[in-house]
């Protein structure tokens, strides 16, 4: 057996010995674990099912194009980004963004919930005295971010905690949005 | 047509079409990335996912390295670093792991923590915890100068000590706000365990004798 399958099963294990105590947010627990298996499964399914069609081999003409339709969009939704696959639909927590920079010109937030996108998908923070702010609904989970000044400088949330892989020799900052309490 | 030309064909045309919808989604792609660097880049990500890895954040690092003007060999490096901790932390952490720990673990990895720690994290909180904060929280103290050991002890004896997500960001906040203003990373991340309600490295060793 696998180790990640044998620690699983000592998990298991463990957590079947624990006394069962429900409180008043369990059910929405619950909903939450729910909605982000069923979203990872989801697309487990569909790459299971890409893997049948690819196998088809008694109408290859056909089974050639309906195959490469099933990649083409399963290869959108895993290498494009603004569906956040991973992340349970409708789950998003507002999150205000504060840099304190007098001097900046523009401030604006990229990170994993808007796909690093530097144009339009950008937050663009409003300028109080020096004091830059943004706020948006951002998903569930964890993630990466940054702010650009003047559209050319990176900087890390300085409140935040520091996302330890700077693979690109800039800044950025971590992210948890939690939407349960625990 | 043999069975093994078929399936040769049919590869590439999948391959072929997956790029071209991509690339006609987000030119981003297309524009920035030269064709050797996105078949890598592919090649990673199609391995990643016959592994069970979830492929989301490795696609968010590409989106990041694009962001952050970095050339396309460098994306590769990052992408397939970001797969090997996703991967060992997919080891440890089992299958009942989420994608957001895996990803906080990965962060982990990266700033030194063996992953085998992680995996006896979790196995100390069970099931019911999430532990994507404390994985993130222990790779900032870590790139803060904190000694792997004991921020992995610290993050240990508060999850260990029933601290919940709030606390365990207060201590980072604490940790460094501490280091900025001149502490020793290892004494501040000792002392604000302690003042955190969960027992000190050495304490914990104590009991453990």
């Amino acid at each position: 057996m696998p180790d990640w399958g044998r620690n699983t099963l000592e998990l298991m294990v463990q957590e079947l010995q624990h006394p069962v105590r429900l409180d008043d947010s369990f059910n929405r627990r619950v909903m939450v674990r729910v909605r982000r298996i069923y979203a990872e499964r989801r697309h487990r399914s569909i790459i299971g099912w890409l893997g049948a069609a690819a196998s088809i081999s008694r109408r290859p003409a056909w089974a050639a194009a309906l195959a490469a339709g099933v990649v083409a969009v399963v290869s959108v939704s895993l290498l494009h980004g603004p569906n956040k696959p991973s992340l349970p639909a409708g789950q998003t927590i507002p999150v205000q963004f504060v840099l304190v920079a007098p001097e900046a010109r523009t401030v604006a937030v990229v990170g994993d919930f808007n796909n690093w996108g530097l144009g339009d998908t950008a937050l663009v923070a409003v300028n109080h005295n020096g004091v830059w702010s943004v706020s948006a609904p951002v998903h569930t989970g964890v993630h990466r971010y940054a702010f650009l000044v003047n559209g050319k400088q990176w900087v890390a949330d300085p409140t935040a905690p520091r996302a330890a892989d700077d693979d690109f020799g800039q800044p950025s900052s971590a992210l948890v949005v939690e939407a349960s309490t625990q | 047509m043999s069975m093994r030309t078929a399936r040769s064909l049919l590869a590439v045309l999948l391959v072929g079409s997956a790029f071209r919808s991509t690339e006609a989604q987000d030119p981003r792609l297309s524009n920035r990335l030269d064709a050797p660097t996105r078949k890598a880049l592919f090649a990673i990500v199609d391995s990643a996912r016959a592994q069970g890895i979830p492929v989301e954040p490795l696609m968010e690092k590409v989106y990041q390295g694009l962001a952050m003007g970095a050339d396309g060999s460098r994306i590769v490096v990052a992408v397939r670093s970001l797969t090997l901790e996703m991967g060992n932390a997919h080891r440890v952490l089992g299958a009942v792991a989420t994608t957001d720990e895996l990803k906080a673990a990965a962060s982990a990895v990266h700033a030194g923590v063996p992953a085998v720690e992680l995996g006896k994290m979790k196995k100390q909180s069970g099931l019911r915890r999430s532990l994507t904060l404390p994985f993130t929280v222990l790779a900032d103290i870590v790139s803060r100068g904190v000694p792997v050991a004991a921020a992995t002890n610290a993050i240990k004896s508060l999850v260990g000590a029933g601290a919940k997500d709030k606390d365990i960001s207060d201590f980072q906040r604490n940790v460094s706000v501490d280091i900025e203003k001149g502490a020793q990373p290892a004494a501040a991340a000792e002392t604000r365990a302690k003042g955190a309600g969960a027992p000190t490295p050495k304490e914990e060793n104590r009991e453990h004798e």
